[in-house]
Parts: C-alpha cells; structure tokens; sequence
C-alpha cells in the first residue's frame, strides 16, 4: 500500500466514524460559537447600586449623578438603612452600595475630612471591580471640585488651581488588549486548547477502535502508520486551526501582531507533537468511550496551567513543571507573546523547540506503543 | 430493590476505569486545581521600572513599589528592553518615570508618568492597574503635603485639604478577594458535574457494551434506573462534600450559612445531571457517541456559571443555554448559602428552577420504549468473534 492510499483510507477511516467527526468537526465548530457566547458584551457595564444617603444635601446628590454618569454604575434606588441595602445585594436586585455620611456636604465646607463608604458583592470579582472603579472615579471628582472650590475661593488663579490638584499625570493604558474585552482574553488560549484536545480525542478514539480489529492498519509497518495518520490528521487540522486561528480570531476582535508565516511556523509543530501525543494515547485504548473521559478530565487543569488565566508565577512549580509535557501548554503561551503581544521570533524560541522536542519524544512513543499494540494479533 | 443495587455492584467491581472514577481520579483532580490556585492572594507580581530621571524622588517612588506586596518592581535601564520584557509576559506591567520628573515637580510642570499594563492577561491587568495607581498616589502625597507645608497651611490641616474625601472600601462577603474562595468553588463544582456525567454514563453503556439490555429490560427499565441512581448519587455527593469539607472546613473559608443546604443543593443537581444523560443515552444509544455528546454539553459549563463574568452581561443565548446546565442553577444556590447565608427553606424553593429539567422525563420515557436494535453488535460479541 502506498503512502498516499494509506493516507486516504485514514481519512476514510475518520470520515466514516460518526463519533470522530461529532468530536472533530461537530466539536470544533459548535464550541467555536458556544464558548465565547456568554463573553460577546466584553466589559460589565450599569452594575446595580444603591445608594444610602444620610446627608441629603446639592453636594450628595451631586456625587450621587457623578457616580450615575459612570458607565460602569447605575443607581437604581436610595434606600434608608445599611441593612436594606443588604437585603437588596442579597437578593440579587443590587450588587453594591454607597454610604454618604450625614453631615457630608457641611463638613465639606467647614474643612473637615469625611469619610465615604463603598461595598461591593465580592462574590463575583468581575461585579466587585467595576462598581468600585466606578464609585472611586465618582468620589474623587467630587473631592477634586470641593478642592477646586476652596483654592477658588483663596483667591488663587484658575490655572495655579488646576496645576496644584493635578501634581502629576498618571497616564494609565491597558497594552495588548486595549478594550480590555473578555473575548479576547479568553479566545486566543482557548481555542488553541480546543485545537489540542478535539484532536487528541479524534485519533483517540481512532486508534481504540482499531486495535482489537483486522484492518488496512494491519497490513503496513508501524513507522507508515504513524506517518500517514499524522499526515491524515495535519491535513484536516490545518483546515480547522486556518478557521480558528485565521477566521475566528479575527472575528472575536483578538489583537493581531504576527505574519501569516509567523503564525503558519508555530501552528507546525503544534499540530505535529499533538498528532504523535494522540497517537501514543490512543495505544492506551481499546475501548471507544475512554479517550473522551480522561482528555475532558484534564481540560481544566491545562487551561488553567497555561498560565494566561492565572500568573504561571503564582501556580505551584512542581505542577508547572509537569504541566511542561502538554503541547497545548507551551503552544498557548507562545501564540499569545507572538500574535497578541508582538513579541519577536527569537522570543518564542525556547517554547518552539520545546514543541520540536515533544514532536520526536511523541513520535517515538507512538511508535513503541503502536508496535506493541499490533504485535500480537500480527 | 436490594437484588439490583447488588447487580450494580458487581457491574463496578470489574471495570477499573469505573472504579478508578468513583475513588481516587476525583480526589487528585480536585486537589490538582486547588493546588493550581492555592496561592490565593496574587502576590509579587513583576512589573517593569524604567527610572529616566534618577533623581531622588523618582528612587522613592520605585520603592513604594516595593512596598506593595502586589507588586515586585524589576529595574529596567532602558524602554525597549522593558518593552521586550513586557511583551514575552515576562512581567505584567511597565511603568516610566520620565526624565525631568524632579525638575518638573519643583517648577509646577506636571510631569507624566506612564503606566502600561498587560491586559491580555486580563485579571493581572486589572489587578496591577489598580494598584499601580494606588501606589503612585500614595508615593506622591508627601510632595504634595510639602508644597502645602510650604505654603503656609497648617500642619494638622495639611491631610484634609490634600484629600478632604477619604473613602473606605469594603469587598463584602470576601473580605481579602480571595481568589480561592472565589474561583476554587465554581471550578471544582464543573469538575464534580463532569464526574457525575460521566460514572453515570459508564454505568448507562455498561449495557450497551455487555450486551445486557434485554436483562435490564426484563428486570424492569425504570426500576434498574432507579437502582443506578441510587447507587451511585451517594457515591458522587461524597466527593461532593469532600469539595464543601475541603474549602470551608480544611481552609476555613468563611461560609455564613449551613454545608448541609449545600449538599441537598447538591443531590437536587445531581438528579438533574442524571435526566439529562438518561436522555442523551436514549437518544443515541452508543457508548462512544453518548460520551462525545454528552462531553461537548457539559465541557462548558464552568464559562456559562456567571461567575467570572456576570449573568446579566451574558447575550439572551448564552442565558438561554445556562438554564439547561444544572450546574448554574446550583451554583445560584452555592453563592447564596455561602456569602448570605440562605436559609433551608429559601434554598428549597429556589430549587423550584430545577422544575424543567422533569419534563426530560417524557422523551426518555417515548425514547426508551423503543428498546435498542438488536442488530447492533455489542464490542463484547466482536471481541469474542476475533477470538
């Protein structure tokens, strides 16, 4: 059997395999929507608040509107006591609070320090840094033009006044990602890890049907075998990593820093270690339903490993060092410093060779594992 | 009754795979990813320092920067290799102290101080930002107190005309923003409803795979069910309640209400996951498929929780397809008990949601009593075929 026929009959093998292309095809496209279906507004926006003001003064009501304009506030109510607010936050209706003390706007005046108060549902980290980002920036406006008031009010010159508040300029600016969008936050790892785990389950499966069974696959050595069905299955991924990486990046507003040819010499490698990975897995297998089960008990764990969810530097190191043996790990953080974050070539090196290495080590595995699995019945 | 649970019994005692999900693969994946996020309070988060001035209050600032434990500043001499650190992930954040800043402070030239942080590693993004700006704020308040010292305001108003609105703010329910009490939870619940899916699925295809479904037919369809489920719903919500005991008893996470609401949470979520693999099962009637299938619903289901990113701010679909996951309707449940403390009775009627997930009962009903095709070649005849 020539290689060529021998690639052929592995995509027959796959093509005819509902469960392989459910998980491949169906999987790929299907999660391609529903996984950053609940991101697509991007930034929390009118967080609920209420609001109990014991002052009830121009200057409070004042502060109240300020923190209403912020995009990321709205006011829905005033309410007399802390533990209604309570009630209100626990029953889902509010999310936050903000405590005007009484006397606020006469201290104000008299040139005593007040003290305003603001609480946020912590159980939701998202909710919680909005509604305090919001009622920070509405606080300190007011606190600017009480400042600004008392100085006019000195008798100094608009400008003096206006240089004297602002000391320095912070000019603070989010890098990379500058709408800090949660899409494109999730989707350039995610998708990388969809990629890797859609493929390990299909030659999975692939492979744990086969080995208890006669067979094309019987018939040729297992160094063929390897090569075409990694030949079988780059094909097909390179179709579907060109609509994941090529299309719905794009689509999902993730930055784009890389070439084409960039991108195309680090997806390579990628594929290649997770088609000899899942070829030395699936010598694990004869039964069809297992290889799903244990690549999905391990998804978690590797998306949040690949350290773009949570700092690398925070995670355990004996687990990132186990982690290290993933292609999918290595991959993401490479695909993020070269096309999200425009790092250079020479920066992804380390991380491309890595994925080189797991190439030949998996190959190798493969190898020793697919003879083993054909030996006895040949 | 007695005569199928032991029928189960013996089906568990000679798959090791099944075995191996009911005891010891839960116990270390649900200590891996507690592991994962152990640390708990982001701490020491590099951030590049490019100091152009030199002078001594830009010293003084890059040391307040020390100071916070958030952050560890990393001295860079120069921009481009601080960018290029910054662009490898290598720190998180890139703050410069511009040439000038002493000289521009002195002669009320407001100076600029840039401050870049990485948001697309969107949670260290935010987190540094804001303590960036705290910390410069706090580093420039005693040039400020200085000036008006200068100017002849009085000591003990200087405080209050710098700042004459002082704020205190309060993360209600997690006092500290602990990341374990607030991602660890909703994480490991995903993993338990994938656990449940998935010993509940084996023991479906068991069938299937051993060729035993005109037996489980015979011994009634409904009674043989009911046997799995309670096999193996106590077997499940033991891990579940490892999880409870490992966050708020082990760690000692605060919880305001009672573990034990949690864990009738818990068993409601459970019969709802059970329905719905009853129905997939049914439906499609093949060990692998039902797995895929059933993988390819569930997988998701920690994105669709709403609690790292809200429920409200989620379009119509996405909520649309929250409700079929049980384990959203659980988790409402999870937040409420813990941070506020819900009561029996208030959680018993929010599990009222769950109401939906019975109607699943009529297609499994229609769907089971179409039996399996007997055509269908069990893998245990082929096995014994080739032999």
């Amino acid at each position: 059997m020539s290689l060529l026929q021998l690639i052929w009959s592995e995509i027959k093998a796959v093509l005819a395999d509902k469960t392989i292309v459910i998980t491949v095809f169906g999987g790929v496209l299907f999660y391609s929507i529903l996984y950053p279906l609940p991101y697509l507004n991007q930034v929390p926006t009118k967080q609920q608040v209420v609001v109990i003001d014991h002052d009830h003064s121009s200057l409070s009501r004042k502060l109240i509107r300020d923190a209403n304009a912020s995009p990321k506030i709205e006011v829905i109510t005033e309410v007399g006591s802390i533990d209604e607010a309570k009630r209100w936050i626990e029953t889902g209706r509010a999310h936050g609070l903000l405590v005007i003390p009484a006397d606020f706007r006469q201290d104000l005046l008299l040139g005593k320090g007040v003290t305003l108060s603001y609480g946020g549902d912590a159980s939701y980290f998202l909710i919680y840094s909005a509604i305090v980002e919001g009622l920070v920036s509405a606080g300190l406006d007011v606190s600017k033009d009480v400042q600004r008031m008392g100085l006019l009010g000195k008798g100094e010159n608009a400008v003096a006044v206006n240089q004297s508040l602002d000391v320095v300029k912070l000019n603070s600016i989010p890098a990379f990602n500058p709408s800090l969008g949660y899409t494109p936050y999730v989707v350039p790892g995610l998708f990388l890890l969809i990629l890797h785990q859609t493929l390990l389950i299909g030659i999975g499966i692939l492979g744990a049907s086969q080995w208890k069974k006669q067979g094309y696959w019987r018939q040729v050595s297992p160094f063929k075998l390897i090569c075409s069905r990694m030949a079988a299955f780059m094909l097909i991924y390179s179709l579907l990593s060109s609509y994941y990486v090529g299309y719905c990046y794009y689509w999902y507003d993730v930055s784009l820093q890389a070439s084409l040819s960039q991108v195309w010499l680090l997806m390579l490698p990628f594929l290649l270690a997770t088609c000899a990975a899942g070829i030395a897995f699936s010598s694990l297998f004869t039964r069809r339903d297992l290889p799903t089960q244990v690549l999905l008990l391990v998804s978690m764990p590797i998306l949040f490993v690949s350290g773009f969810v949570w700092p690398t530097a925070l995670i355990p190191e004996a687990v990132v060092a186990i982690s290290q043996v993933v292609p999918a790990v290595p991959a993401i953080m490479a695909m993020l410093e070269l096309n999200q974050m425009g790092a250079s070539w020479q920066s992804i090196m380390p991380q491309w060779l890595q994925l080189w290495a797991m190439v030949v080590v998996y190959s190798g595995l493969a190898y020793w594992g697919i003879s083993k699995r054909l030996k006895p019945a040949a | 009754m007695i005569k199928l649970l032991k029928r189960e019994f013996t089906a568990l005692q000679d798959d090791p795979w099944q075995l191996a999900l009911i005891s010891y693969i839960p116990l270390l994946s649900i200590i891996g990813l507690w592991l994962l996020f152990s640390a708990g309070l982001p701490r020491q988060l590099p951030v590049a320092v490019v100091d152009l001035d030199n002078s001594q209050v830009s010293r003084s600032l890059a040391r307040q920067l020390q100071a916070n434990p958030v952050t560890k500043p990393i001295s860079y001499t120069g921009l481009p290799s601080a960018v290029e650190a910054m662009k490898q992930g290598e720190v998180y954040a890139l703050l410069v102290l511009p040439y000038g800043l002493n000289r521009d402070l002195l002669t009320a030239n407001p100076p600029i101080i840039d401050i870049r942080y990485n948001s697309q590693f969107l949670l260290v993004g935010k987190l540094l930002s804001s303590q960036l700006l705290a910390t410069m704020a706090d580093g420039l308040k005693p040039l400020g107190e200085l000036k008006l010292l200068a100017n002849g305001v009085a000591p003990e108003r200087v405080a209050v005309s710098l700042s004459p609105i002082s704020t205190q703010t309060t993360a209600l329910f997690n006092r500290n923003t602990n990341y374990v009490g607030f991602l660890v939870p909703p994480v490991l619940i995903a993993l338990l409803q994938l656990l449940a899916m998935m010993v509940f699925a084996n023991s479906l295809n068991r069938e299937l795979r051993w060729n035993t479904t005109e037996q489980w037919y015979e011994l009634g369809l409904w009674k043989v069910i009911a046997a799995k489920v309670l096999f193996y719903t106590p077997i499940v919500l033991l891990h579940g309640s490892f999880i409870l005991a490992l966050i708020y008893l082990f760690l000692e996470l605060p919880i305001a209400g009672s573990i034990t609401v949690l864990l009738i949470a818990q068993t409601v979520m459970l019969l709802a996951v059970w329905l719905m693999v009853l129905t997939i099962f049914f439906a499609l009637k093949d060990s692998a498929r039902v797995i895929s299938f059933c993988t390819a619903m569930f997988a998701p289901a920690f994105a669709f929780m709403g609690v790292t990113f809200p429920v409200h701010e989620m379009p119509v679909l996405a909520q649309w397809w929250r409700v079929i996951m049980p384990t959203s309707h659980y988790i409402e449940t999870h937040i409420a008990v813990v941070s506020y403390g819900q009561d029996l009775q208030a959680s018993l009627s929010q599990m009222i949601c769950y109401w939906g997930f019975l109607l699943l009962l009529i297609p499994i009903a229609i769907l089971a009593r179409k039996g399996f095709p007997v055509t269908e070649e069990s893998e245990l005849s082929t096995l014994v075929k080739e032999q």
